[in-house]
């Protein structure tokens, strides 16, 4: 048997404080690092109209300082003690994380629960205005400035109705930012940054006792807030999009593109695995079938990939990004690509067999980053209040059968579930 | 409450040990040096076989792209299989390889679980010694190529590192050209170039082979030795490229990009190579001007003046001078802003240094951040390669860490003063011209000269 079947077997603590937060600790002596991470249970999709980007700005806002903690002490400290830190805001969670040399777990600990307890008493206008500004310049730089970098607020138009949560980017409109003001900022901290919904993980050289002593030290005496109201909003919405739609965007872009974003079961859902083995055939690496035919066959397309993103409200996305030549017409390479999606239906047990063994291959080698492994069992316990999940992957990988891979790919690859947006370049072949 | 101490950092607890897992020697087959380091961490192996006869500064003038287009072409399938049948081999095996060019090698390496490391070096080595490359391949892989020189041409990052590169160089130089050639240079490429090239420089003389992960010296070393047995020949490493650059002063240079709605900016001239005595004290150096969240350039636009997502000073640690390059991406309206105060930030840390403050936690910075950069088989296969590349001592390996611990504030300012020259700052201004040429004249850097996209 192969080394990367035999399960994963890392030791994985677990306690909840009083306070509700919930903290895992995941013991590993081998490097002489730490991996802290937090999760709160906050992204994009908890945004009320109006006030879209909301959360990425606060996001930004954690590291300008708390109460005993400097503007940009944050990154001063981390740095000195030779870590490495940042955040990210994604539609459903908001995280932080910092990876320390591991004598210095007390002083990660410090941080993270001095913004969690002490954040809003450190506010100030010039802050939040001097943030807005770099967020804006963020946005510039990401998004309108790059080309294609309007795809996703275009495709979550598509895919989603308008009183849905994904319907809006996390980057949000620069207008709603406009209005955010420090009495926003001091809501959301109330509302969502409270200890019953946040999940803090160590992964590394300190053991399990140590972690929840630390924990129970600094986070022990926050006090712990309302829960967190429902997702504003419809979430449930119906299994596919049920057509196909498509937005034509002309573009100083340099090569014809397809952004096609397939609505899928949402990632709690027991087919994920199946649907996100169908994305690896489809769209991953050199051996997928995207490469093969439109790539490597057909020749008209330059780059093609495809993945299945973990998301829970209510349903997720299959993304696939399809890059042409120049002298590519949008229409046919559409087509190129749909005739490969009803194909799917079709997929054999030796691509399934295949498919398996890399996901296996590449799910223990992603696992080398303590960061990544803190990172997924932040996620595990907040998703599933399971971090033990880490260590079934492999087992659940294996487990998919080619039957389950044609069922999710005749359910969701289909014509009723297909949303593009497809990029011409401006002046250039159709 | 519990009364913890909120005031302060806390303490810190006892520093843990970190050593640089050791580097075992070796010899395989035509005296290939062999790098094993045994990470038993995870049951993964990371295999590169690094060809310093094949870095790009091999191609000839007018070949730009040359070793980069035929190390992308190892994909489409070699003298026993096709393209589709390699991936496919080596999907089966779990295994992920990439084959890519830098200036001074060509790298092709190879992550596989533990126990099947071999057979993914061996199709590795199949790619390498024995490339097919099918004249439809070669072709894909030449218009895939083409097809990115478009696509770096209407980004603006992209652009502005193409444009730089070609503003800080003389012209003849190497690095003023692009690492992946022109639209030019690879049209004049084809199937007859790529196969001489591999046939040439894909040569054992000049070749090494690092294995990191889950795995045992000795049996590394049969494995290899087997796989690479026959394999023979020598490809001549190039001389390092002098890296001359093109302008004497200082000056602005806007590349017109109508209608942008922010500027990325350049600043720099021809840096250092990676082989310098003072390497640990430019890295420190830089540090503080550039290289963090918390250095001088982040917290004056960013922080301070909300100017930008963030900016960074870099140096291109090659064989010769890479660029030193301080880069950022600005609202449009506070370009020439942007510029000057990125100038003066550098002017005053040539001028006045570090403070002792600042060299400490740039230090204790870089020290404690090392075994982070280890953390993977990956990681540790590339910093492994890139002693084989520079011919760096082994001690560059085990002592680098304490070399960054020794430096004081007077080496690394006269590290500065020896390798950042703000006398001779290039300027390069990826934007709209119409909005942003006449604050830029305004400055006194120099002649601001407006150059087409």
């Amino acid at each position: 048997m192969s080394g990367v079947d035999e399960g994963l077997g890392f030791p994985i603590h677990r306690t909840t404080l009083s306070n509700g937060l919930r903290v895992v600790a995941a013991p590993d002596p081998s490097f002489p690092v730490v991996a802290i991470n937090l999760w709160y249970g906050v992204g994009s999709k908890d945004e009320r109209p109006g006030r879209t980007g909301f959360a990425h700005l606060f996001e930004h806002m954690m590291f300008q300082g708390s109460a005993h903690v400097s503007k940009n002490g944050h990154f001063e400290h981390v740095e000195r003690a030779g870590g490495s830190l940042n955040g990210s805001t994604w539609f459903d969670r908001t995280n932080y994380y910092e990876t320390l040399p591991a004598h210095q777990l007390d002083l990660g600990l410090w941080l993270e629960s001095d913004r969690m307890g002490f954040m809003v008493e450190a506010m100030t206008q010039e802050k939040l205005d001097n943030q807005r500004d770099v967020v804006k310049n963020e946005k510039r730089q990401r998004y309108d400035n790059q080309p294609y970098g309007d795809w996703d607020e275009h495709l979550q138009q598509l895919m989603w109705p308008s009183d849905h949560p994904y319907h809006h980017t996390v980057i949000g409109s620069m207008e709603d930012l406009d209005a955010a003001s420090l009495d926003d900022v001091a809501a959301f901290f109330r509302t969502y940054y409270v200890p019953n919904n946040a999940v803090l993980t160590v992964a590394g050289d300190a053991p399990p006792e140590a972690v929840f002593a630390a924990a129970e030290r600094w986070f022990g005496e926050l006090p712990r807030g309302e829960d967190p109201p429902p997702v504003p909003g419809r979430v449930d919405v119906g299994a596919v999009i049920g057509s196909t739609r498509r937005t034509d965007l002309d573009r100083d872009v340099p090569l014809p593109r397809l952004v096609v974003g397939l609505r899928i079961p949402p990632f709690t859902d027991p087919r994920f695995e199946a649907v996100d083995l169908a994305a690896q055939i489809l769209g991953q690496g050199r051996g997928s079938r995207l490469y093969r035919s439109l790539v490597r066959e057909q020749r008209i397309a330059r780059t093609a990939s495809a993945f299945a993103l973990p998301l829970t409200a209510g349903g997720s996305t299959l993304l696939v990004f399809v890059t042409g030549y120049p002298e590519t017409d949008l229409d046919a390479l559409q087509a190129a690509l749909f005739a490969e999606f009803d194909a799917m239906a079709e997929v054999t047990d030796a691509e399934v067999e295949r498919a398996r063994v890399l996901a296996a291959a590449r799910e223990v080698r992603s696992l080398e980053s303590m960061a990544h492994r803190a990172d997924l069992l932040s996620m595990y316990t907040t998703i599933f209040d399971d971090p033990g999940r880490l260590n079934t992957t492999l087992s659940r990988i294996d487990a998919v059968r080619t039957e389950q891979v044609r069922a999710v790919a005749r359910d969701f690859l289909g014509a009723d579930n297909r949303a593009v947006v497809a990029y011409r370049p401006e002046g250039g072949a159709r | 409450m519990n009364g913890v101490d909120r005031s302060g950092p806390p303490p810190a607890g006892p520093l843990r040990p970190f050593r640089a897992p050791p580097i075992e020697r070796r010899v395989v087959a035509a005296d290939i040096p062999l790098f094993v380091v045994r990470i038993p961490r995870l049951p993964v192996v990371t295999a590169a076989l690094v060809l310093r006869g094949a870095g790009e500064t091999a191609a000839a003038p007018g070949e730009e792209g040359r070793a980069s287009l035929t190390a992308d072409a190892l994909d489409g399938g070699t003298k026993r299989r096709s393209g589709t049948a390699l991936a496919e081999a080596l999907e089966a095996v779990g295994a992920d390889a990439s084959v890519s060019a830098g200036w001074d090698s060509t790298t092709a390496s190879v992550s596989s679980p533990a126990d099947r490391w071999g057979e993914g070096l061996d199709l590795l080595a199949e790619m390498v010694l024995a490339p097919g490359f099918p004249a439809d391949e070669v072709d894909r892989s030449r218009d895939q190529a083409l097809a990115r020189v478009q696509q770096r041409s209407k980004d603006p990052s992209a652009l502005a590192a193409d444009r730089s590169a070609a503003l800080f160089y003389a012209d003849g130089e190497r690095y003023a050209r692009p690492l992946q050639g022109t639209d030019e240079s690879l049209r004049a490429l084809d199937r007859g170039s790529l196969a001489s090239w591999a046939e040439a420089r894909y040569r054992p003389g000049s070749a090494g082979l690092v294995v990191v992960g889950d795995v045992d010296a000795d049996e590394v070393e049969r494995v290899a030795g087997s796989i690479l047995a026959g394999w023979e020949g020598a490809a001549p490493v190039p001389p390092a490229p002098l890296g001359r650059g093109r302008f004497p002063d200082r000056g602005v240079h806007v590349i017109h990009r109508p209608g942008s709605v922010q500027s990325e900016l350049r600043l720099g001239h021809p840096g250092a190579a990676r082989g310098i005595p003072d390497h640990a004290e430019l890295v420190v150096a830089n540090s503080i001007l550039g290289g963090t969240f918390g250095s001088r350039l982040n917290m004056n636009l960013r922080e301070t003046r909300g100017f930008t997502y963030g900016v960074r000073s870099n140096f291109a640690f090659r064989r010769g001078p890479g660029p030193f390059t301080v880069s950022t991406a600005v609202d449009t309206a506070v370009t020439a802003e942007a510029v000057s105060e990125a100038v003066k930030e550098v002017e005053r840390y040539h001028r006045d240094g570090p403070t002792d403050d600042e060299v400490r936690s740039a230090r204790d910075y870089i020290a404690g951040v090392f075994p982070l950069r280890l953390e993977t088989t990956g990681r540790v296969a590339g910093r492994v390669s890139e002693l084989f590349v520079h011919e760096l001592p082994d001690d560059d390996w085990t002592e680098l860490r304490e070399r960054i611990r020794g430096v004081e504030r007077a080496a690394a300012h006269t590290a500065i003063r020896r390798h950042v020259h703000p006398e001779r700052l290039t300027v390069v201004v990826v934007g709209d011209a119409d909005a942003v040429s006449g604050d830029l004249e305004a400055l006194d850097l120099g002649p601001v000269t407006v150059h087409d996209r």
